[in-house]
């Protein structure tokens, strides 16, 4: 059951774009859903965000990280397995103003899907999406401009766009006084701890995908255990996106890094078979 | 007369096993069969089959080997258990037919299970096949679940004539008898071998497919004529005690479906990594947490502890099973229960807290209960934890299927036809009955085959 990869382009020297075949996925994914992929058969079942779905394919950003992306981004033309969608959706409806921010890869192909949802259920949405600087840019036919009402292109060092991350931005935003309903947000695990305290003072209920390192994605293994609230919930089936407020973050940051050693094993592996870079 | 003692079974020897995961025992030679069977008294009244769950006809399965007539005895196993090779080698037989078997007074009740998995071997090995589909009919059938229960449910429905599509969550069908019970108890090609059949047969398997997910149960219920529910009981419960967030705290589940399922034991051939530190503790004293330890080992664990409050006379595991642990080298820590995990500032867990036990008076399941000693608080230094407590069904698809009735855990309930409280939704194995057994799970799939024909066809 191998998923034609349909498209394939760099979005900076880091990440890039791939749209492949995955007419169930695609059919019903909305916004907040994510997919596991399998790349190749002997491969590790990986979550990855959906950026849109449209005619039967699916579009994910894919940072180039370890052996699987690698090998993904330099030999493979087709996936094993396209499975999904997971995860539960956000709850699409009109908010009033919502702010969607990202800064990291999973985050900028979220935040393209969300603004889509929640402007068509009416909300006003205001995006903002952050980079380091100039030189990670995605092209402009990637990113949320077209699908939001208020879109805020960001650099860390001013390079292009307006200078500053989006947490300082929205930060200065609210100080303003201006109307923010909900914010939604994703990318870095840090940075969306340090959105949550922010958002905290202003009481802005807020939205964050915790990514975790999931297997099954099904509930059945519980390795993406995240603590909301003192409760155990499981990010495959009852998020990712969960109240930044209420998450036990010191977990959440710790657990993504169990595998950091063997990581570096697969990848060395995949580099002496020629098939990584 | 006097009976002769059960016939040995040739075993990998525990120091070369521990190093890959190939299958514990050989199996029995035709020969080493023969003479097993012929130790049978062929009691007028066989008591193992009234023991075995789905009462095989045990007694001419053994004759029929007696007789070396190997391709009959193996289709007669057939025609009451689908999956003979699997349950020949997971079925807790001294809890079943050996352990009711007139010969236990001697100590030596025939070695059932053994000469069950050698029938069903000889038969795939030499490609007996069985009845076949009956006439096409229309009316469609969809499976939830590819385990033991689904498989065995579809085979019959599909045997009846029935269309029959399966839905699977996972990448590979199979359920726990792929995901869970590792080679060296269960090679995967038998299993696999089971799936081509049912391919064979017309089923049709559809993968990566979750009911309620990415399918609804709405859908099922609208595009069939009658729905089977096999869909376990696959959900980790944790202990929720302190740590349990800690890097290198597993559940059992997590743990058995990287090595199973994925394959980590091949790592970094296969692309999954499983962490296995030093010293490894093993919460529990089922299958699953003797399935564990054991993976542990293979892995490259120096020490691997069963952590258990009662002791293992009232361990719920196969004898068979904590046997090879024994041999093997594991250590079992009796009496004793975790209060917590504890762990170093790099948030790896380090060690568990242990309280001591002590056995007072029988609780519900007949076993006396473990009531912890006062004060009697440890550390034991541990690199890797892994909780095999037990699993529940899983709550996603329950949240996605209103209407179905179930106990306070989640089980779903099923009459004696194994009809649920919705017509026409039927069901069968752990999903019906909480974490149980492989052929409990084949019974149920089979008679509720039986069922959904009747009530297809009106009866
Ligand atoms: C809900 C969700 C959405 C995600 N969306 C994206 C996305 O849009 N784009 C993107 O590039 N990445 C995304 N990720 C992360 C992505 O799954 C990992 O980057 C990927 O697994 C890396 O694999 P690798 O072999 O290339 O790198 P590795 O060297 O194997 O891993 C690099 C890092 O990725 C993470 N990771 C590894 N394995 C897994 C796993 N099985 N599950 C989750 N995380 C893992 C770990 O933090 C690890 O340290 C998402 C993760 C989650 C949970
Ligand atoms: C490690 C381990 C060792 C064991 N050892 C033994 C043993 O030695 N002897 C013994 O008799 N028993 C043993 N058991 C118990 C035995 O495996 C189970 O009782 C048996 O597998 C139950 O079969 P089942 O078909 O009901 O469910 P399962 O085997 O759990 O299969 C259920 C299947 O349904 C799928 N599924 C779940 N929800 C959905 C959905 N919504 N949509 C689609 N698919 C879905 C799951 O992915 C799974 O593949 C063991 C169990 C474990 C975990
Ligand atoms: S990934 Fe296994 S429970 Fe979430």
């Amino acid at each position: 059951m191998s998923h034609k990869i349909t498209r394939k382009m760099d979005l900076n020297s880091d990440d890039f774009y791939v749209e492949v075949e995955a007419p169930l996925v695609a059919e019903r994914f909305r916004a907040g859903n994510f997919t596991i992929l399998m790349t190749v058969p002997h491969g590790e079942r990986i979550p990855m965000s959906i950026m849109k779905a449209e005619d039967g394919k699916i579009s994910m950003f894919i940072k180039k990280l370890g052996k699987t992306s690698r090998e993904l981004y330099k030999e493979l033309d087709t996936f094993e397995n396209v499975i999904g969608p997971m995860g539960k959706p956000i709850d699409i409806k009109n908010y009033g103003t919502v702010v969607v921010a990202s800064d990291l890869v999973c985050g900028h192909a979220e935040n393209y899907a969300i603004c889509k949802a929640l402007k068509e259920a009416g909300n006003k949405v205001i995006s903002y999406q952050t980079f380091p600087t100039e030189k990670e840019i995605y092209p402009e036919e990637v990113l949320a401009n077209d699908v939001c009402d208020e879109f805020h292109l960001t650099t860390e060092d001013g390079s292009k766009g307006e200078e500053g991350h989006y947490i300082d931005l929205l930060e200065e935003r609210l100080e303003n006084g201006e109307k923010v309903d909900i914010v939604f947000a994703g990318g870095s695990l840090p940075n969306l701890k340090e959105l949550g305290e922010m958002t905290k003072e202003y009481n802005i209920p807020t939205i964050v995908t915790v990514r975790q390192i999931m297997v099954d994605a099904s509930g059945m293994c519980g390795a993406c255990r995240v603590f909301v609230d003192g409760e155990m919930q499981l990010a495959c089936i009852d998020g990712p996106m969960f109240d930044a407020h209420k998450i036990d973050w010191g977990a959440a940051l710790r657990r993504p890094k169990m595998y950091a050693e063997m990581e570096k094993v697969a990848l060395e592996h995949c580099k002496e078979l020629g098939r990584c870079e | 007369m006097a009976i002769k003692p059960r016939v040995p079974v040739r075993e990998q020897p525990a120091e070369e096993r521990i190093h890959n995961f190939n299958s514990v025992p050989y199996g029995y030679s035709e020969e080493e069969a023969i003479a097993e069977a012929q130790r049978c008294i062929q009691c007028p009244n066989p008591t193992c089959e009234a023991g075995c769950p789905v009462n095989i006809k045990i007694k001419d399965m053994i004759r029929l080997i007696k007789e070396g007539k190997f391709a009959e005895s193996y289709l007669l196993t057939k025609q009451d258990n689908a999956f003979p090779a699997c349950t020949g080698r997971v079925c807790p037989q001294e809890d079943q037919c050996e352990g009711v078997c007139i010969l236990v007074k001697t100590g030596q009740p025939i070695n059932i299970g053994k000469l069950e998995a050698f029938v069903a071997d000889w038969g795939r090995e030499h490609n007996v096949t069985e009845e076949t589909v009956s006439a096409s009919k229309e009316k469609k059938v969809a499976v939830v679940g590819s385990g033991p229960a689904g498989l065995a449910c579809a085979a019959e429905l599909r045997k009846f004539g029935y269309q029959v599509t399966m839905f699977e969550t996972l990448h590979k069908p199979g359920g726990v008898l792929v995901y869970g019970i590792p080679n060296f108890r269960l090679p995967k090609e038998i299993v696999q071998h089971e799936i081509d059949y049912l391919e064979e047969i017309g089923v049709d398997i559809q993968l990566n497919m979750t009911v309620g997910q990415n399918i609804s149960f709405d859908e099922l219920r609208e595009n069939y004529d009658a729905i089977f529910l096999g869909t376990g009981a696959g959900a980790p419960q944790f202990m929720g005690i302190e740590g349990e967030k800690l890097n290198g705290v597993y559940s059992a589940n997590e743990f058995l479906i990287r090595a199973n399922l994925m394959k980590s034991y091949l790592f970094p051939e296969w692309d999954t990594p499983i962490s296995v530190g030093k010293k490894v503790g093993v919460v529990g004293a089922g299958n699953v947490a003797m399935d564990a330890a054991r993976t542990a080992l293979r892995l490259g664990a120096d020490e691997v502890y069963i952590i258990y409050r009662r002791t293992m006379e009232f361990s719920p595991a196969r004898n068979e099973e904590i046997e090879h642990a024994r041999e093997e080298g594991i250590i079992f820590k009796e009496l004793v229960n975790p209060v917590r995990f504890v762990g170093n500032d790099q948030g790896w867990v380090t060690g568990v807290e242990l309280i001591k036990m002590e056995l007072s008076e029988q609780d519900s399941s007949g076993r006396p209960r473990p009531v912890p000693v006062e004060g009697s608080e440890f550390i034991m230094e541990l690199d890797t934890v892994i909780e095999a407590l037990g699993t529940v069904p899983n709550r996603l698809f329950l949240s996605r299927a209103p209407g179905l009735k179930t106990d306070r855990k989640g089980v779903i309930l099923a009459d004696d036809n194994r009809m649920t409280s919705i017509e026409g939704v039927f069901g069968g194995g752990d999903a019906t009955s909480g974490a149980a057994t492989v052929i409990k799970a084949l019974g149920e799939g089979k008679r509720a085959a039986e069922s959904i024909r009747d009530y297809l066809e009106g009866k």
